[in-house]
Order: C-alpha cells, then structure tokens, then sequence
C-alpha cells in the first residue's frame, strides 16, 4: 500500500520515532487514537473521549488521518507506532491485517464484547459501526421508487443517475453489486463496464463520489448510491432523499478498531475500544449530526437510519476485500478510461 | 526552469570571489551575495523535489522495488493517456480564448472610462481573487446546473424548453475557468492599455479607418506583449486547475491534474503519478513557449 | 471626429455588450456565494428561502466549529509566515538583479519567477515525494516552505517593476554625498519601492490563504488548511458555515486590499 521510498525509512525512522514519542500521551491512563478527518472526528472528540474518561479516567488524544494515511504513518514509524488505535475501512484494514500492523485483541477484554453480534470482534479488529450500501432517491422526481441495481441503468433513473467510481468503499462494493446483476462477479467485472459504458452517455452525472450530495440536493441528480449515513445527513438538512434497499440486499461493511503492532498503551486501548461499543455511546452515535449505525444489540436504533436492528446487519451482502484490493487499481484505470468523453 | 536555477546558483561561489571592485566597467553585475538566500531556498524547496519527482518517476513499479522505464512506457504507449495530455492543453488554450474574447472588450472600455469609473472597473477585476477557488466552484454548481440560474433564466425567457446540461461539460468549464482566470488576463492587459499612445489610436481614426480595423491593426498589436504575458498566466493556470476541473468537469472529463490525483493518492502509484506529473510540467512549458514564440514573431513582423 | 458608420455603431455594441458580459460573470458567482451565506436553509441552496445570519452565529461558535478555526488559523500563520519570509529573500533577490543587464541576471529572474507558470499541482505532489523521501513528517513548518516557493515570484515581481520606475540619480546623489549603501537603500531605495512591495506581499498572501494544490498534499489533517477543510465541507456535508467563511474572507481580504490599496494607491495606479 505504502510508496514511501524503501530507503527513506532508514533515513526517517530516528526522526519519525522520536517525533512520535514527543505527541503522544505522556500520562498513565492516555492513548492516541487515528480518527477520519470531518464528521468521524467530531463525533468521537464530542462522545467518546468524554464517555471514556467518565467510564475509565483515560484521556485520548486524536490523530485524524484518513485510512490510507494510517498504514502509511504505521508502517514509516517501523515498530514505533505514533498511535495506539487505528480505525479503518475493510479495504485498508484487509492490507494493513496482511502487512502486520495489527496486535490480536483479546476479546475477554472487553465487557462489551458479549453485546456485539458474533462476526463483529474478531481476533484482530473490534467493529465499531456499520455501514449500509444501497440506493437513495428523490421521491419527489419519480413515481415508483427503483427496485434494484439494474433499475439504475434503465429509463427514467439513468438520466437522473450520478455515477461514481471505485475510489471510495460504498462505490466499489455498489458497482461489485452491479456487476453480479448484469451476470458477472467480484473476478468478472465485464458484464458491469459493458452497461456503464452505455449508462454514462446517459447519466445526468459522473463524478467524485464526494460531490454526489452536491449534485444530489441542488438538483442536478436525483439518483445515486451511497451509504445510508449520507442519505440521513442530508434528510437531517431537509433534502428530499429516501433510502432504497436493492431487491439483492443491502450492502454492509464495517468500520473497525485495531491496536497498532507495538502499541504503547494496549491496556487504555482497550478501554477505548470498550468505550466505542458500549450501548450508550453507540446509542449516541446513531443520533444526528452523526447517524452512525450502532453495533451493540443493547441500543434500540432509531428511526432516521433506514436501519431496524442491529441484527438486520447480519443479512446483508458482504465482500471479501482481501480479493478486491489487488484489482482495485486497475478497475480505476478501466473506470477512467471506458467513461471519458 | 528550476535546472536553470540550479545551474545559476551553482556559479554564484566564483562570482561572489570575483567581488564587485571590477563591476562598474561593464554595467552592474547581478549582487549574488543578495540572491543567494532566495535561490538557495528554491534550491532546496523547489528543484529539490523536482529532481525527486524525476528521480521516482524511474521506478518501474508501484512498490518501489525495481528501476525501469515502465512506468513512462505505460503512459506514453496508451492513446488513453495522451489523449488526456491533449485534453489538458486544449482546456487551457479554450481558457485563453475565452479570456481574450472576454478581457479585450472589458479593457477597451476601461480604457475610454474616467478615473472613478476606472477605480470601480479595477475593484470589479479584482473580486475573483477575493474570493476563495473552493466557494467557487460551488457558486458555479449553482448558475450552470439543471435548475440552476442559466438554465431557469433561459427557461422563463422561453429560449428553451429542456434544461441545458452545462455542468460536467467542457463548455461549463470553460466559462467557470474564464472568471476564475480572467483578471490574470486582464492586470497585464490594462497596464499596456493605460500606457498606450491615444495619438496613434486617434491618427488611425483621422486616417479613415473603421474603428474595427483600428482596433485589429493599432491596439491589438501594441497590447500584444501584455496578451502574452496574459495568456501565459492563464494557460497554465487553467491546465492546473483541480478543483475546477474536477468539481464542474466531472468525472468524465480527465485531465492531468486529476489523474495526478488519483494516481498519488487513490491508487498510491507514485512513479506513475510522477510521469503524470513530470508530463504536465512539459505540456505546460511547452505551451509557454509556443506563446512566447509568438510574440517573437509578432515583434519582428 | 468623424460620422460613425454602421460598422462602428455594430463593433461598439459588441465591445460594450462583450465588456458587460464581462463584468457579469466576474460578479456573479461573488453576488450568489454572498446571498447563500445568509440563507435560513439547511443546506447550500440557492436562491435562499430568507435571509437571516445563523450560519455566521454557527460560524463563529468556538464550540461547534473549533476545527474550522484552527484551520483559518494555520491558513493565516502559513500565508503571514510565508509572505513575510519571501517577501525579505525577494527583495534582496530583486535588489540583486535589478537594472542588471547581463544573462545571468535574466536567467535568475525566470528562475525566480517559474513557479507562477509551472504547474503547481506537480509541485505539490513534488514536495510531498521528496519531505517523505527525507523522513520529514508533515508540519506546518513544511506547509511554509511549500508556500514561500510559490508565493515568492508575486513579491518578486512587483519589487522588481518597482526597482526598474526608480530614479537612479537619486541613489547615486546619496552615494556621491558619502552615504552607505545599506543607508541608500534605507532611507531612498526602500520608501520608493515600499508601496511594490506592499502591493506584491498583499497578492502572495491572498494566494497563500487560497492555495489548494500545495497544501493538497502537504497538509494533512492535523494541519488542515482553510481551503481543504472547505472543500471537504462543501462536498460531503454542503455545510453552509463554507459560504459563511467565504463571506468572511471576502469582507476580511477586502478591508486588506483598501488598506493596501491606501498605503500603495494599487488601484489608483493601475486606472492612471
């Protein structure tokens, strides 16, 4: 994952060690945890730090950087991790797992453990919120919702449809998606390039997945595919927007926990993770501004998540990343190259 | 360039020994115990990373394991990618020509305007640059998209019955870049506006000739080296400009700026990304030169 | 002056209706940032439903956008630093290659002046290879030095302009008279050229607190700038605090700019 010149890091190593010594958390009963920048880090800063020093007296400082940048920070600091925790997509979490970068967790550990569904703590990665893939649209322009991934291609939703790629998570698990309706799979995506190829022509919209909501609200779009936590950002802001299950299911997938391999403070690690899923965080989590999907049986989920019960997640599609990440390069170049004008 | 600074600064030992006693004779000499600072800085913080950039773009692999060309194999062996190249230099010559189109009337009629009607011409000019490159491009979102301003203005007009589909085309682009570029083009070319001769604009009139053809034979050139150095600005910014083109181009029009993006950051191919990248500094110095050329020619002529 | 044919009244329409043009889509995309950011919408929106100045209550709430304004603050300290920093090396830079007319005084001024023609995409991502590369962890101390590089050549050039107007009796009376050259500068060459100086420094600043593609990659989010955090707002959340900060850096960079404008007469001289 990393391009960081091999021999750099006998260069940077020292410096980059002994910097990361300086930021963190000097104090017993502290960590640094990675955050994602924006809406992640709010939460967190505003729900679990608080939580975690009420539960446990820890103190945790944030490092916000995005998935890539974690590995990227981990693996330059070679054994002397600037962070005690990372938390990441499946994408990047399947090859930070098989570069070693994680510390098995111990699920004893945690007190919540027993709360969470099983498949969601595993040896390696405590899950800390769901997200649910599907599609969203706006009521007011159609008179029958679209059923599934292939309505998206058909009249009248591909002339209002937004297109995005496979740089984002929800993108290339929604075009995997795609690709086993029109016959083909995660290892035959053909049937799926062969139909955007015709939809873009049509489409109302191809763009960077982070410029969907944009185009979604001033009008400019009325049909995308996008997680269900969007979808409730923007009907929080009064946007008209509904959630659409495809007839093929949902798509789910998990952000996770992991505690960085030669972690300094694995024991507040563990009770920030343990903070993370306990029913009264998640429970306030789910709420807005934040609308992230609870994980812990104990939270009784709200209505604004498209979301009944955290045991709904269980039947939902899933994809196995460790066979998407080394295609995922070469479906961008594809992508780029079958939709340019 | 930052090869020509590179080498300049390499010869300012021998030049400071020399000292400054024999410098009078032959006009002052550049003071490179002055110069040194900053072209040490660009040394460092800019040809530095330029050889870097160059140097990476020789791995042959996205790991960084193995030297080889192909990564500028890859580029410049895919139609798919010069056709990208070509696209970039062709967004920023429509930026040019749309600012010229555009920044020539405007400075005409500055040009005739009194002095507080030319403050108030000045301030217009100026607000792009109050304004940030990210709230812009959202602004435009706004005027070129399916209900946006244009499309229901045109509508109410009755000039058009569907929705014109603006954003994510090249012509969107090229009339959001216009504004975010224009004053670029028209700084330079009011300067030579204001320093122009009245007397050789009036002498062509008194000889009869159409105010068009004053403007084509008499203004157009004397303004020339202002245009170019117009020109110059807008070209390259306009072929740079990501957020612009990524935001109202869309995914659908690839350009350099994001493929260097994409490269870098998404897929973390970095020797490829520095090919991208090494080739947008190309295609831009070229295009500057081809400018500059012409106004070679057009002083000889 | 002679009777305006046809051709004449046709081209001075088309001058006119050009220029009016013009002028509109200079305007325009100000006027609308401007209106949004009053609106009592939720959402970026326009035109705005009523005005009202909740999102500049939202804006300046230190609680709820605490991260927007460490990034306005590191945007400010990188752009001060950076201009300040460039704006002395590019001066004596200025000074040394001024009224020189020898070959290697153009090819330094080229050299000084590229980085306002080189894409600075490609030296962002240029910069960000080679301080990881050195095992240099981004900081805002890296962000200034990217910065300095491509503000340098604005101060550069107005400097530069200003050196070429001065009256050079001038500086040689003061020299005949005994003075120093150190005092030459002090007390002739700097208040003349001061004004280019202040004109330059003004526009390296603006670029600077509007700069994307350098900080792009060198900025990560522990030294967000103003710029990325704005565009990451705007994209995934349309947060309408963007267009409040956009009011905010319109109404702050034009306060700066009639100062200078004051101080330096930038648009007086440029209507003269």
């Amino acid at each position: 994952m990393i391009r960081l010149d091999r021999r750099a890091f006998a260069v940077g190593s020292l410096a980059l060690g002994a910097a990361g010594l300086t930021t963190r958390a000097q104090a017993a009963g502290s960590l640094t945890a990675a955050i994602y920048p924006g809406t992640w880090e709010e939460a967190y800063r505003n729900v679990v730090a608080p939580a975690l020093k009420k539960a446990a007296g820890v103190d945790v400082a944030f490092d916000s950087l995005f998935a890539v940048d974690q590995v990227a920070k981990v693996r330059a600091a070679r054994g002397v991790p600037p962070f005690d925790c990372f938390v990441l997509d499946p994408g990047p979490a399947a090859s930070a797992l098989q570069a070693g970068l994680f510390d098995p967790i111990d699920a004893k550990k945690l007190t919540n453990a027993a709360k969470v569904p099983a498949g969601l703590i595993t040896p390696h990665a405590v899950t800390c919120n769901a997200q649910v893939v599907g599609i969203a649209y706006n009521p007011k322009k159609f008179s029958a919702p679209p059923k599934g991934w292939a309505d998206l291609f058909k009249s009248p939703y591909v002339e209002r449809l937004g297109l995005t790629g496979f740089q984002t998570t929800f993108g290339t698990v929604s075009i995997i998606e795609m690709a086993k309706v029109f016959g083909g799979s995660e290892s035959n995506m053909d049937p799926v390039f062969a139909e955007l190829k015709k939809a873009v022509t049509k489409a109302a919209a191809v763009a960077a997945p982070a410029a969907m909501p944009g185009l979604f609200q001033q009008g400019q779009i009325d049909v995308m595919y996008t997680n269900t936590n969007t979808v409730a950002i923007l009907k929080g802001r009064g946007v008209d927007i509904e959630f659409v299950r495809p007839e093929t299911g949902a798509i789910t997938f998990q952000t996770t926990l992991h505690i960085v391999k030669g972690a300094e403070n694995v024991d507040a690690a563990y009770r920030y993770m343990d903070t993370a899923i306990s029913a009264d965080v998640q429970s306030a989590l789910q709420k807005q501004p934040y609308n992230m999907i609870p994980i812990n049986k104990d939270v009784t989920l709200v209505d604004t998540l498209d979301v009944k019960s955290v045991d709904e997640l269980a039947g939902m599609v899933t994809h196995d990343w460790t066979k998407i990440n080394p295609q995922r390069a070469a479906w961008i170049e594809r992508f780029n190259k079958e939709i340019t004008k | 360039m930052s090869v020509a600074v590179a080498t300049t600064t390499g010869d300012a030992r021998p030049a400071l020994f020399r000292g400054r006693a024999r410098a009078p004779s032959g006009g002052p000499r550049v003071d490179w115990r002055l110069a040194a600072p900053l072209g040490l800085a660009y040394l460092v913080f800019f040809a530095a990373p330029f050889a870097i950039l160059f140097g990476i773009s020789f791995y042959a692999d996205a790991e960084q394991t193995r030297l080889g060309l192909d990564s500028w194999i890859k580029f410049y062996g895919d139609l798919f990618y010069l056709k990208v190249v070509f696209d970039t230099l062709k967004l920023g010559v429509f930026a040019v020509v749309a600012t010229t189109i555009l920044a020539y009337p405007l400075a005409l009629v500055f040009r005739a305007a009194g002095p507080r009607a030319r403050q108030a011409l000045v301030l217009i000019i100026l607000t792009p640059l109050l304004t940030s490159v990210v709230i812009r491009t959202f602004a435009w979102i706004v005027i070129l998209a399916r209900e946006g301003v244009v499309n229901q203005s045109l509508m109410a007009l009755g000039l058009t019955s569907t929705p014109l589909n603006l954003l994510q085309t090249e012509l969107g682009l090229v009339i959001a870049l216009t504004q975010i570029e224009m004053p670029l083009m028209l700084l330079p070319l009011l300067t030579l506006m204001s320093r122009m001769d009245q007397n050789l604009v009036d002498g062509s009139r008194a000889l009869g000739a159409s105010q068009a053809r004053t403007f084509f034979k008499v203004i157009l050139p004397l303004t020339l080296p202002g245009w170019i150095a117009g020109a110059t600005l807008v070209f390259a910014s306009a072929a740079t400009a990501f957020i612009s083109q990524s935001v109202i181009g869309g995914a659908r029009l690839v350009y350099l700026p994001a493929l260097i993006w994409q490269q870098s950051t998404v897929v973390y191919n970095w020797p490829f990304a520095a090919v991208a990248s090494l080739t947008l500094l190309f295609a831009v110095l070229a295009g500057i030169m081809v400018l500059g050329l012409l106004g070679r020619f057009a002083r000889t002529d | 002056m002679q009777r305006a044919t046809a051709g004449d009244l046709a081209y001075r329409l088309l001058v006119r209706g050009l220029a009016g043009l013009a002028i509109l889509i200079l305007l325009a995309p100000v006027v609308i940032v401007v209106a949004t950011s009053f609106t009592t919408s939720q959402t970026l929106r326009f035109p705005p439903p009523d005005l009202s100045l909740r999102w500049y209550r939202e804006l300046f709430d230190p609680v709820r956008s605490g991260p927007i304004h460490a990034a306005a603050w590191n945007s400010v300290w990188v752009a001060g630093t950076a201009t300040l920093a460039a704006t002395v090396l590019t001066v004596l830079a200025a000074l040394a290659v001024a009224r020189v007319k020898r070959p290697s005084a153009r090819i330094l001024e080229a050299g000084f002046l590229s980085p306002l023609v080189l894409p600075t995409l490609s030296y962002g991502l240029a910069a960000l290879m080679f301080f990881s590369v050195l095992g240099i962890r981004p900081s805002l101390n890296i962000l200034i030095a990217g910065h300095l590089v491509v503000i340098a050549p604005f101060v550069f050039r107005t400097t530069l302009a200003s050196l070429a107007g001065l009256d050079q009796t001038l500086l040689e009376a003061s020299a005949n008279l005994g003075a120093s050259r150190f005092y030459g500068f002090r007390r002739i060459t700097l208040p003349l050229i001061a004004p280019g100086i202040l004109a330059g420094a003004f526009l390296a600043f603006v670029s600077s607190m509007d700069n994307v593609p350098v900080s792009l990659f060198l900025s990560n989010a522990r030294t967000g700038m103003l710029p990325i955090r704005m565009w990451g707002m705007m994209e995934s959340t349309l947060d309408v605090r963007v267009a409040a900060i956009a009011g905010v850096l319109i109404a702050s960079t034009l306060a700066l700019l009639l100062v200078v404008d004051r101080l330096t007469g930038l648009t007086r001289r440029m209507s003269a």
